[in-house]
């Protein structure tokens, strides 16, 4: 079992988090607020490579469709932003369990692979305008400020709590999957998929299902990203991204929730810190990728961890 | 871990607030540098850099502005959105008054509303419709509107040469294929006849499928709108395959790198653009690309940096004209210039801070790499 | 007719390249289950190190073939040994670890190596100087054909079936293999899993490296970020031949080459990549483990 760090760590940063905004300038607090949104989506990418099992490399696409349904349905039909959520995360979800079909046929790399190939047909489709509806290459601009209960969420900071909310939100959720029965069996499968085959386990569906969930999290983060930019665009949802994601969750720990916001925070904070390398810090960050996998190769915070 | 976690914040704090000491000096006037210091298109963001911090030294070796040193602040936005959005944030905490800057359209878009929000002026030679449409008053693009560029293009195909078939290639970045669409809508309104609209991947290199697919079109020229690094080998690739039509490029395809990659296939090759840093005639060009020379050792890498360069140059003027800092007041000094001298020619912005007033010029491409300019012709 | 054939040779040029690149992946996955995705990086720098070799000792003027070979070998050398020193720094450590460790220090060496070419070289597009090579132009059937890509066509092919004689019919190549299979059983045979793991990183990059001067000398401009460009595709080409799979690698890439090719030209150059890949996707339906990949259930 995991010990009670690994449990509730994720929690206890959470509660940390919350003090942020008192102590960071305006551009500091966006980082974080950003941090929030990503860990969202790497969370949700942790539900299918880490519990799940499956090399998905095309994460980026169910983050993009959230965006995108955030942004065209505020955009083009002025739907408020909180009522596009829902719909965000249900399309994601679908499109989730629609490319799941053919690629939980597939095993480990070609799946990789496969994922990847979703990944660069989802990209090319927004770039081409489809449906006349995600605005070619420019993508979406001009989103509305959220509005919550008649308040307006203009501020960085309103725009941080509303994202580490969300957060909050996902994190419970991830602990509950770890207790429930849908997360037990995720586990079985990926230990041994024989096995649980022969103990009653629908492998299709429980990895199907597996998708659709980490899709609809993943839209669920679009929406967000999408009002913290304001814009959305093709560029944000490319396969790099996707293999940004796929690395926060190895980098942090699979299966586990501190080891994922420690993921996010190293992929995505750190090169914030680099900016005063200038041209040097992708250099550096590479290395510093390397460093890690050879000093810590289970992840920053492993969900079983062999020593303290 | 939390131990960790605690000393990285305290680190974070303690980037967040530089300079907190030097409060002695009156302080200085702050100008921000939102570019793509890495990733794909670094040469074009650090070439940005550079020219903003060269103008900002020659100003400080003459005793600065209104009595304050000018610094510079720069954020790397890689030509991404979200990273220009934390970059808009980051330099509007920094406190500049202006930014100079991005490259790219997108990162440009991205970051805009964020600055006008806080009342920050941006000038980039982005050039997407959609920096316009919202009617920013903070924005300055500092580069030609597609729109000019597209009606000079379209005049210059149908009505100068007589093309009378004619392909459109483009990559899918938002800067390029806003260019081409204009460009064919352009050439559709002089009755020009657009055979086909073909896309390429932009540095896949291989763009012999497409360019076979137009030479069984029989086309008679050939418009490409992307990247130089494309357009000379889509150049080489129409002389390797035998395509008679003559190529014609969009601005971004000008570098003098044209010319060394598509080889003895480059001359012929037709390119719009306003001239060239190493072309500019005006004294005030010559004398900054030798500045920049000197100091970097190195050409700038294309006319962006001069376009860029004359945002830094306005600003620096409105600062000085109106002997303030104050947002609004520079905001209407640049909205209401007669003229300002640019680098890059004479140039007004009108309300929607579009550039107004840009000598487009068609170059052919010598057989010794040299340009020739072929319309409007010279004297 | 004309048209047909002209895009089955874009096709080839292009796949020949693709082909050289997805060797060096599969063999790597082969013997380590390690996707390399610092792999397209280091073919690139193999470009890089010719091009200062060429422009060095060059002088820039009218070059004989041996001093295009001398780029070649010295592109090899260098390569090769960062191949080696990759292998020992990055990925020697993780053997043991989740094999996923190994792809992640992978990307980071991908990072490192693409922004090291940044800051050695710059970020701008290095020229190659024109005239290396003979500029004929053969005209086949409405078709032409460059003698570069006649090159490339037929360099790929002896190099592909040198590697293939080399793995299947050498006593070091029957020690690859046992090491494919199984890494301790191989090594109770009493054969040098270090040294085969090691030749593996000299033969990959040491082919890559020539993939990526091809890339270099017919295109004649290389830039920092092109080794993920292609690095990706070669890794798909393995993917889609079946990965640790020599001739798969070689049909792969090819097929790659002539998908593109034939997408761009007869379908739609506007979804060009997206119809390969759905192309790609299709394949991998029919086939779950590439077009010659092996039914074996996977160790995870």
């Amino acid at each position: 079992m995991q010990n009670l760090a690994t449990k509730y760590g994720g929690a206890l940063l959470w509660i940390v988090g919350l003090g942020l905004p008192l102590a960071l300038n305006d551009a500091w607090v966006a980082i974080a607020a950003m941090f929030a949104i990503y860990s969202v989506v790497a969370l949700s990418e942790d539900i299918i490579l880490g519990r799940g099992g499956m090399f998905d490399m095309g994460h980026a696409v169910y983050f993009g469709i959230g965006a995108y349904v955030t942004g065209i349905l505020n955009v083009n039909y002025g739907w408020p932003i909180f009522a596009t959520m829902p719909v965000a995360m249900l399309l994601a979800a679908a499109v989730g369990a629609l490319l799941a079909g053919p690629l939980i046929r597939l095993r480990g790399d070609y799946l990789l692979v496969a994922s990847i190939g979703f990944n660069a047909i989802f990209v090319l489709a927004m770039q081409n305008n489809l449906l006349g509806l995600t605005g070619g290459s420019d993508g979406v601009a001009g989103l509305d400020i959220p509005r919550l209960f008649g308040f307006q969420l203009a501020s960085q900071n309103s725009m941080f709590w509303l994202d580490w909310v969300v957060l909050g939100l996902v994190i419970l959720l991830m602990n509950n999957l770890d207790r429930s029965e849908f997360g037990r069996t995720l586990r079985y499968l990926k230990q041994d998929e024989l096995a649980a085959t022969m103990i009653g386990v629908d492998p299709r569906k429980a990895k199907t299902l597996a998708f659709a969930l980490g899709a609809a999290v993943a839209g669920l983060a679009g929406t967000l990203f999408a009002v913290q930019l304001s814009t959305v665009s093709p560029s944000s949802f490319v396969f790099t991204e996707s293999v940004t994601l796929f690395a926060i969750v190895i980098v942090g720990g699979q299966g586990s929730v501190p080891g994922v916001l420690l993921g996010t925070a190293l992929m995505f904070v750190l090169p914030e810190v680099f900016r005063g390398l200038a041209q040097y810090r992708y250099l550096v960050f590479g290395f510093a990728m390397i460093l890690v996998m050879v000093l810590r190769p289970q992840g920053l915070w492993p969900r079983r961890r062999a020593r303290a | 871990m939390l131990r960790k976690i605690g000393t990285s914040v305290a680190a974070l704090l303690a980037l967040a607030v530089p300079g907190a000491a030097a409060m002695a000096a009156p302080s200085p006037i702050k100008i921000g540098v939102q570019a793509p210091i890495t990733g794909a298109y670094a040469v074009e963001g650090q070439g940005i850099e550079k020219a903003v911090k060269l103008l900002a030294e020659e100003q400080n070796s003459k005793g600065g502005l209104l009595g304050r040193q000018i610094e510079v602040k720069v954020c790397d936005d890689q030509g991404q959105a979200a990273q220009a959005a934390i970059c808009a944030r980051q330099l509007v905490n920094d406190g500049v008054v202006a930014v100079i800057g991005s490259y790219t359209s997108g990162a440009a878009l991205a970051a805009e509303p964020i600055y006008a929000r806080a009342n920050v002026i941006q000038t980039s030679d982005g050039t997407s419709n959609k920096l316009l449409a919202r009617g920013y008053k903070t924005w300055f693009g500092n580069a030609a509107p597609n729109s000019a560029e597209a009606r000079f293009t379209a005049d210059y195909m149908v009505n100068v040469r007589k093309f009378k078939r004619i392909a459109v290639v483009t990559d899918h970045s938002s800067f390029a294929t806003g260019l081409a669409d204009a460009v064919e809508a352009n050439i559709k309104s002089d009755h020009g006849n657009v055979i086909d609209k073909a896309y390429i991947n932009a540095g896949s290199q291989n763009f012999t499928p497409v360019l076979t697919q137009l030479k069984s079109l029989n086309p008679d020229a050939v418009y490409f709108s992307g990247y130089y690094s494309d357009g000379a080998l889509i150049k080489a690739q129409m002389a390797q395959l035998g395509v008679k039509a003559v190529f014609v490029g969009g601005d971004a395809n000008q570098n003098v790198d044209f010319g060394k990659i598509a080889g003895t296939a480059a001359a012929g090759a037709i390119i719009i653009n306003v001239p060239g840093p190493e072309q500019l005639p005006y004294p005030a060009a010559k004398a900054f690309v030798a500045a920049y020379q000197a100091k970097y050792n190195q050409a700038p890498p294309s006319v962006f940096t001069l376009t860029n360069a004359d945002g830094m140059r306005a600003v620096l003027q409105a600062i000085e004209k109106t002997n303030s800092v104050n947002p609004g007041k520079l905001e209407h000094y640049l909205h209401n210039m007669k003229q300002f001298d640019g680098l890059t020619g004479s140039f007004v912005w009108n309300a929607k801070g579009e550039r107004v007033g840009s000598p487009f010029t068609a170059f052919e491409v010598q057989a010794d790499g040299s340009y020739k300019i072929v319309y409007p012709a010279a004297g | 007719m004309g048209t047909f054939i002209q895009q089955m040779f874009n096709g080839l040029t292009v796949g020949g390249i693709y082909a050289l690149i997805a060797l060096g992946y599969t063999m790597v996955y082969g013997v380590m289950r390690l996707i390399n995705f610092a792999h397209g990086d280091l073919c690139i720098l193999g470009a890089f190190v010719g091009l200062t070799f060429i422009t060095s000792f060059g002088g820039g003027g009218h070059l004989g073939a041996a001093m295009v070979i001398f780029a070649f070998v010295a592109a090899v050398l260098v390569v090769a040994a960062a191949g080696v020193l990759l292998e020992l720094a990055a990925y020697r450590p993780l053997r043991k670890a989740d094999r996923l460790a190994a792809v992640v220090s992978a990307l980071g060496a991908s990072m490192l190596i693409e922004n090291g070419i940044m800051l050695v070289w710059s970020p701008q597009v290095s020229v190659f100087p024109s005239g290396l090579l003979p500029t004929t132009t053969y005209h086949i059937a409405g078709a032409s054909i460059s003698f570069v890509q006649v090159m490339i066509i037929a360099v790929s092919f002896v190099l592909m079936a040198a590697l293939y004689l080399f793995v299947n019919h050498t006593r070091f190549g029957t020690a690859i293999r046992a090491a494919a299979i199984d890494q301790d059983a191989a090594r109770l045979m009493g054969i040098n899993v270090n040294r085969v793991i090691a030749s593996v990183f000299v033969i990959g990059p040491a082919l890559g490296a020539v993939g990526g001067l091809f890339v270099g000398i017919y295109y004649r401009e290389v830039y920092f970020t092109m080794g993920w460009t292609y690095g990706l595709y070669a890794f798909i080409a393995a993917i889609l031949g079946g990965i640790g799979n020599i001739p798969g690698a070689m049909i792969g890439g090819i097929l790659l080459g002539l998908f593109n090719a034939f997408a761009a030209g007869y379908l739609s150059s506007s979804w060009q990549d997206a119809i390969t890949f759905a192309l790609l996707i299709g394949i991998l339906l029919v086939r779950p483990t590439g077009i010659l990949g092996e039914r074996v259930a996977e160790k995870v």
